[in-house]
């Protein structure tokens, strides 16, 4: 069940909204948290059902070790407790790469080794990427003793609470299980409800009418047979790199609202990242819950920025090529990694050097390194062969210049203007929309601090909800891939 | 403002809105065409049917691209015939031979059907297209009033989800397919042909000296083997109505003979073993210009003629 369908919106969401405020009402606090955990599992089950006891199994597992973690005395024992936690993140490691990366694996060996090993063609189970991270991160925690006593319906609703369930973000079990114990957040709040209502319809608008808009314009041209224009190879790349901020931010804001319905404030996961002008700023921005996990339990225990200059290049580096496998299993996504892990030591090299750029040349800099970035990670997600980021790169920056029909006359040129758009001009239009509101429009937290109970928002919220009129194409998001 | 009344005053906004929304799905469904499928001819052709058609008193149906809606009127057919009582044209804008074949899985809604008609020309067979979600026991129980209240009321739900599609189709329908004189016409008669007004300066000119090239794709064939087939499976005839070029481009190029000759000699190979499968060859008829609306759309003076030489070749073998 998509947050951008029907049936999720008129039935399970309101539904689950009543149910569980009225069981709370009647003081049945216990039984409500258990509704939400069966009404999450449900809401799980409709995208895949057959990977349902793997998650519960996954649940049940990091509850218990992080239960021993967190009681452990040395002396009864005859593990150490380093030990007990090197078992655990092992074991959620190998359940990861066992269902994301064995075909990869089994590929490249073949490849390498020239033999025929046949591949498993294991389907990755739904959200495996992010309630293992949570978990792992719950483990570790329990290990420095940072967790507290919870009961394993609490850790049930932390893991399962629908919204951030299948894309994130990564929450944080400290940031959430309080949330679900505090007495306050057990009785319905207008006022949170009325902002929920407002950032999940700003996340339903730029899903259906931003994001997809884009897909179709970005699949145009990764799926091209023919050679790409200049024109066309970036219209593709940037129609890509609006697709994917559209398309994640809005199932966060989604998220995001949906839980402030039920009183539950999840950490924000995007702040503007296209007005970054440095690719450090562009990580404080983008995906921001995955770069506090990467920092706190990778970046950090490998050493951080404290075992000298050289470690910290190294660290760094490594960091983001782990953040590009862990977005899927292909070249493409590891090329993108070591592109950003690249970039972001260049970027501390250069502050180093006590170096200064002009604000919107960074500008300049960062947002074309993303959007050229994006195109082999746009390219994982379409099969994870190189050959369309290479058809979209020689678009791009080889590509025949067409000029439109009716500059003919004035300026010189050959060809079909927009001949993979059918002379769609308008995409002009939606590009130079995109930019303007990525890079001078309010983000939705910022709306989220500005909103207020008047007709301002009352009418902006009706608007971002007529989303609800186009919604035949069902479009997953694309972080469900991951 | 608190935030009760604001929530309320917001939920009777988009109360209001949904049943606006509502109210203009029920204005659309009655004017115009619901798009439940992918083409505007065949979902007007959906609504004519369910609207106009008593599909009892159906015996013949007739399936095809614009070739089928254009070049045979259904309503001579029926009046010249002594054999035909009853003729839907169920033909679809550029269907291709495989989803001329797809169409006739609408038979079912006809439970007293005797006999199909394929009309088409050489220029509708170079490729394979087949109708994508294509549900033909759902819509031929549409067409037919047999859906329960939940299945018809899916039916309409999925067609009315995108408003702004609704709303487009509503502005293109009056100025695209209103007029007799334009090729994308969806006027039926009462057998839910659709009569080409077209003559004079309403010619395209490169439509009507240009001939279209000879390709046929093989799978065309096997689904002319496969309709075939099926008819004489549940014992109904099948007549596969293949219809005239223009005379001038005919006799001046050849690919355009060979392809007419090459569809004939393949129709009647596949035919052969079918006793209830019938090629009728239309080039014979040896139409002038006059009834043409370009190279291959007859206009609705040639419609008829087809049309009676048609009657004229089913009576003659169902005698």
């Amino acid at each position: 069940m998509l947050f951008n369908s029907y049936e999720f919106i008129f039935l399970f969401l309101p539904i689950t909204f009543f149910i569980y405020f009225y069981l709370n009402q009647k003081h049945l606090t216990e039984l409500a948290k258990g509704f939400l955990v069966l009404a999450s599992l449900y809401f799980y089950s409709f995208f895949s059902i057959i990977n349902l006891p793997l998650m519960l199994i996954s649940m049940v597992f990091n509850y218990t070790l992080g239960k021993e973690l967190s009681k452990y005395i040395q002396k009864k024992r005859k593990y150490s407790k380093k030990m007990l936690l090197v078992f655990g993140v092992i074991t959620n490691l190998m359940l990861l790469g066992y269902f994301k990366y064995t075909d990869f694996l089994i590929f490249n060996f073949n490849r390498l080794l020239d033999t025929n090993m046949p591949l498993l063609h294991i389907a990755l189970p739904l959200a495996i990427s992010f309630y293992t991270f949570q978990q792992i991160a719950y483990l570790v925690d329990s290990y420095r003793g940072e967790t507290k006593e919870y009961d394993f319906l609490n850790y049930a609703v932390f893991v399962t609470f629908f919204p951030q369930l299948i894309a994130g973000p990564i929450v944080h079990h400290s940031e959430m299980m309080p949330q679900f114990a505090k007495m306050k957040n057990k009785v319905k709040n207008y006022y949170n409800i009325a902002l929920g209502l407002f950032i999940f319809g700003m996340g339903l608008f730029k899903k259906v009418v931003i994001a997809d808009t884009f897909a179709v314009w970005s699949n145009m041209g990764f799926d091209a047979k023919d050679a790409l224009s200049m024109t066309e190879g970036w219209i593709s790349s940037l129609s890509g790199t609006f697709q994917i901020y559209f398309d994640f931010s809005g199932y966060t804001d989604m998220a995001i609202g949906i839980a402030l319905l039920f009183n539950i404030k999840i950490p924000i996961n995007f702040f503007s990242p296209y007005k970054a002008i440095s690719i450090q700023d562009f990580w404080r921005r983008w995906h921001i819950t995955l770069s506090r996990f990467l920092k706190d339990y990778l970046y950090i225990p490998l050493g951080g920025n404290r075992k000298g200059e050289i470690r910290t290049y190294l660290n760094l580096f490594t960091t983001f090529l782990l953040g590009g496998i862990w977005h899927g299993a292909g070249w493409p996504f590891v090329l993108w990694g070591i592109l950003h892990g690249g970039a972001l030591v260049i970027h501390r090299f250069w502050q180093k050097l006590g170096f200064r750029m002009n604000k919107f040349l960074a500008w300049f800099i960062t947002f074309n390194f993303i959007n050229i970035t994006w195109v082999f990670f746009n390219a994982g997600l379409n099969g994870g062969n190189f050959s369309a980021a290479k058809k979209v790169l020689k678009g791009m920056f080889t590509g025949e210049i067409v000029i439109p029909d009716s500059l003919k006359e004035l300026m010189l040129g050959t060809g079909k203007w927009l001949n993979l758009y059918q002379g769609e001009s308008y995409i002009f239009i939606w590009i130079i929309m995109a930019f303007f509101l990525v890079l001078f429009f309010p983000n939705s937290m910022e709306w989220r601090k500005k909103f207020k109970l008047n007709f301002f928002y009352m009418i902006c919220t009706v608007l971002f909800f007529l989303a609800i009129f186009i919604l035949y194409r069902k479009s997953e998001f694309i972080y469900f891939n991951f | 403002m608190n935030a009760k009344k604001y929530l309320k005053i917001l939920f009777s906004i988009f109360t209001l809105v949904v049943f606006i929304a509502i109210g203009y799905v029920v204005y659309f469904t009655k004017h115009y065409p619901l798009p439940i499928t992918s083409r505007i001819s065949f979902d007007a052709k959906l609504k004519f049917v369910r609207e106009y058609i008593d599909v009892d008193k159906i015996d013949t149906i007739i399936v095809g691209s614009s070739i089928g809606l254009n070049n045979i009127q259904g309503t001579y057919l029926e009046s010249v015939s002594t054999k035909i009582n009853g003729v839907v044209n169920l033909s679809v804008y550029e269907a291709t031979t495989l989803e001329a074949e797809q169409l006739l899985e609408l038979r079912t809604a006809f439970p007293n059907l005797k006999r199909m008609i394929y009309s088409a020309q050489y220029s509708d067979m170079p490729h394979p297209y087949t109708y994508e979600d294509y549900h033909p026991k759902i819509l031929a129980k549409y067409m037919a009033h047999e859906l329960n209240f939940f299945s018809w009321l899916k039916v309409v739900f999925d067609a009315s989800k995108n408003i702004p599609f609704l709303i487009n189709r509503q502005r293109e329908w009056k100025e695209k397919h209103t007029y007799n004189n334009l090729f994308t016409y969806l006027g039926f008669d009462i057998s839910g042909s659709v009569p080409l007004h077209i003559y004079g300066k309403d010619i395209i000119q490169h439509r009507w000296k240009n001939p279209q090239p000879n390709i046929e794709h093989p799978k065309s064939f096997e689904a002319l083997d496969r309709m075939a087939k099926i008819a004489q499976k549940e014992g109904l005839y099948f007549y596969f109505a293949h219809q005239p070029y223009r005379k001038p481009l005919y006799e001046k190029y050849v690919r355009v003979s060979e392809a007419i000759k090459y569809v004939d000699q393949r129709s009647d190979k596949i035919f052969a073993p079918y006793s209830k499968a019938k090629l009728i060859r239309l080039q014979q008829l040896n139409m002038s210009d006059e009834y043409f609306a370009d190279r291959t759309h007859l206009n609705d003076k040639g419609s008829i003629i087809t049309a009676k030489a048609i009657a004229k070749f089913i009576d003659n073998n169902e005698k």
